[in-house]
């Protein structure tokens, strides 16, 4: 009972439109919140307004040029989307990966995500109202990173690194070194961000318990990544499927407790720190010299004809690629499991309760991608 | 028209086949089935009125080439871009943004509302759900304002050509001023591309309303 | 790639001891079509054992698959329209691949909304996509196309994008006499 429904006064429930343009929902996403005073009664979200057919058009695109495509969908985290789907077309045609690409290419991922989630810290943190701080820090930050890769693949956003059997081409001779230093680099900066936002009392309150949600609904609703060990479940597909070479690295999982929005950023924080934990074991263990293509790659890249369902352990949760050939040097269909489009669906559970400037903190605490989402 | 000759063509199967089943039934509203007209509809170019500056109906003739310069001057020094991230091209535009290629030097400010900004950088593809919303955006800006295509596909449909879902180029709905080119377009080509802007507004300050 | 070159997959029968004959031991009246796929077990059931499968899936403690993970339609062309699901149990650690293939008129099939609250969207992805009704589906409007845009199907294979294909072909016939696609 409300204080005015106490006093037999009569409200009206309001739809407000956060609507497709919006500085804080992270791209064209809209939700219509149906609100009663100041709580959030009914949220309903309409998705589509990225809608691009990078699955139909996939389908006219041949094995090598689908790469291009596979960077846009996901652009935060553009490495590990390209190694879910040059694995799943390795599966189904059966390449073997040499062994110092395997290294490139887990270095590579796991520094995307770092920088992926320094994106994330940059913008949740924005939602919150530390407005440009951390947002600055966590942009310096990626800038480093994106400057070794720059002169790994050439780009700074969509890579197209990646091929099946391995990757374009070799590194360049100092690349160890880079990558040591990134890594060095990259401790101070997750320091940085630590002291800023973790024992932020602001930041805590607007945080705790704001968007909690249980682990059996959690898994019943197909949520994935950090949003699920939040919830205290110590899942990670590169523990629980160990795909490429992630069974010879030596790393932690992070959980939450409660499942709330600062559980989730907590996670992803220490996450970061894992993955360059993982970086520098990778950086040891590489081979100074190999092969980084297998040596009879075929001009044309056919598949056999099958099917499978590749996944990964990407920033947002579990990146599933599902591959359908029916021979042929193109897909016949392929479909993109995205963990932020699955995580939005748990958005109305999470935010019905809480305050309209809570339904901000939880959309940016799920960590969305539109670019996924939609595709 | 050409809009609805494009649309048209772009689903040649529509006319022919009669959709059976689909949602129709289960929905409770009535959805019209056909694409073409409505998309006519929602892609219908805006209508760009020339704004009518007020110094130039009051100050003397001999006084309005200083005014100009000053004006314009004013003008370019302090563009306010409204922040329309759509897409990826949105992640390079917030990088131009920040410390590393720092855009506020040149008085480039993000402003979330289009009601107090100038320029509106549409940055990413724009989809045929999305335009609506594009076009009022745009007639929510007050004049004088100015339109940047950043990236390929505000460009013209960029790698996502030939879907009929997405809009081949934000140029069919609203005037551009400069386009830049890049997928998506590095830091430097931005501020580039601001840059261009700014030299235009300078060039065509006699123009400006 | 015109119908005459796809080809079908061979199947291959799954190892024993797998899912597939932990599903046979709890629904043993079932008919199953099991093969082993690149990484996971593929079922294919009849339309009508569909959603007697997937309730058995998620709540029989042996399965337990509580987790789906993925829900797609492929468009077959003549063969039909399959949905696609793919199911993983965390307490097991097993992971198994269903499928059901409707006939192209009458793409109907009962919802799995019921059964997991994260069908929701993937059906109504896979409805607006191809033309699949879901009964008993809460909320089947669509998603990610305009609401007032409804008149075709873009992942159904008759409605291809607007003159690629022949485009892609006639480079193709070009391509092919060329001394070599460079090797990346």
């Amino acid at each position: 009972m409300t204080v005015e429904q106490e006093q037999g006064l009569e409200t009206l429930e309001i739809n407000v439109n956060m609507g497709p343009q919006h500085p804080a929902t992270h791209g064209v996403f809209r939700m219509v919140l149906t609100v009663d005073g100041e709580r959030v009664v009914d949220l309903v979200p309409h998705i589509g307004y990225l809608h691009r057919g990078a699955e139909k058009l996939s389908e006219n695109l041949d094995y090598r040029q689908a790469i291009g495509l596979q960077d846009r969908t996901e652009y935060l985290a553009a490495f590990n989307a390209e190694l879910c789907y040059v694995m799943a077309v390795e599966k189904l045609a059966g390449l073997e990966v040499p062994e110092r690409a395997q290294y490139i290419r887990v270095i590579l991922a796991e520094l995307n995500r770092i920088t992926s989630h320094y994106m994330f810290m940059g913008a949740f943190a924005t939602d919150i109202g530390v407005f440009g701080t951390a947002f600055t820090y966590g942009f310096r930050e990626r800038e480093y990173i994106q400057d070794l890769f720059e002169e790994v693949s050439g780009d700074r956003m969509m890579y197209a690194y990646f091929r099946p059997g391995g990757v374009a081409w070799d590194a360049p001779d100092n690349f160890k070194e880079r990558v040591r230093w990134v890594c060095r680099q990259t401790r101070v900066g997750i320091s940085d961000i630590d002291g800023l936002l973790t024992t932020n009392e602001v930041f805590v309150a607007r945080t705790r318990g704001i968007g909690a949600i249980s682990s059996q609904k959690a898994i019943d609703y197909g949520l994935s990544g950090p949003v699920l060990r939040a919830c205290g479940l110590k899942v990670d597909l590169r523990r629980e499927e160990p795909y490429s070479i992630y069974d010879r690295f030596d790393f932690d999982i992070p959980t939450g407790e409660r499942g709330d929005s600062f559980d989730r950023y907590w996670v992803r924080l220490e996450e970061m720190r894992q993955s360059v934990r993982i970086v520098e074991q990778a950086v040891e263990q590489m081979p100074d010299s190999g092969p980084i293509l297998p040596e009879k790659l075929p001009r044309r890249l056919r598949c056999p004809p099958g099917e499978v369902y590749m996944r990964a352990e990407n920033p947002r949760g579990e990146y599933g690629i599902y591959l359908v050939s029916k021979g042929g040097d193109k897909p016949y269909r392929l479909k993109v499991r995205s963990p932020s489009y699955c995580n939005l669906m748990a958005l109305k559970e999470m935010t019905v309760g809480h305050y309209v400037a809570d339904a901000v903190v939880v959309l940016g605490s799920i960590d969305i991608v539109l670019g996924e989402v939609d595709r | 028209m050409e809009v609805e000759k494009a649309a048209a063509t772009a689903t040649p199967e529509a006319e022919a086949k009669a959709p059976a089943e689909v949602a129709v039934e289960a929905a409770p509203q009535v959805m019209p089935k056909r694409g073409v007209e409505i998309e006519a509809e929602r892609l219908r170019p805006v209508q760009v009125e020339p704004g009518k500056a007020l110094y130039r109906q009051v100050l003397p003739g001999v006084l309005q080439v200083p005014a100009d310069l000053v004006i314009a001057a004013a003008r370019k020094s302090s563009l306010w871009p409204m922040t329309f991230g759509l897409a990826c091209c949105a992640i390079e535009m917030m990088a131009t943004y920040m410390s590393h290629h720092d855009l506020d030097r040149f008085g480039i400010v993000p402003w979330a509302s289009p009601r107090q900004a100038d320029v509106m950088i549409v940055a990413g593809t724009v989809t045929k759900k999305m335009a609506p919303a594009v076009k009022l955006l745009y007639e929510q800006m007050p004049n004088p304002k100015w339109v940047i295509s950043m990236g390929a596909c505000a460009t013209n449909g960029g790698p996502y050509t030939r879907y009929d879902r997405v809009l081949q180029g934000v140029d069919k709905i609203i005037p551009v001023d400069v386009y830049v080119p890049g997928c998506p377009p590095r830091p430097e080509a931005l501020m580039d591309g601001l840059i261009a802007l700014q030299n235009k507004i300078m060039e065509e300050r006699k123009k400006i309303g | 790639m015109s119908p005459e070159e796809q080809q079908e997959a061979p199947i291959v029968p799954p190892p024993p001891g797998s899912v597939a004959d932990l599903f046979a031991a709890v629904l043993p009246d079932v008919k199953f079509q099991a093969a082993q796929g690149a990484l996971d077990v593929i079922l294919t059931v009849d339309r009508e054992d569909l959603r007697r499968v997937l309730r058995a899936a998620k709540d029989d403690p042996r399965l337990d698959f509580k987790y789906l993970r993925c829900l797609s339609g492929v468009d077959h062309m003549e063969a039909g329209v399959e949905v696609v699901y793919h199911l993983y149990s965390y307490t097991h650690k097993h992971n198994v691949t269903i499928k059901a293939r409707l006939p192209q008129d009458d793409p109907r099939l009962p919802s799995a909304t019921s059964i997991w609250r994260g069908a929701d969207w993937h059906e109504r992805e896979a409805a607006e996509m191809f033309g699949i009704f879901f009964e008993g589906h809460p909320n089947l409007v669509p998603l990610l196309l305009p609401e007032d845009m409804t008149d075709h199907h873009p992942l159904r294979k008759d409605s291809p994008l607007a003159e690629i294909e022949e485009w892609q072909a006639e480079r193709a016939g070009l391509a092919a006499g060329e001394a070599g696609e460079a090797e990346e």
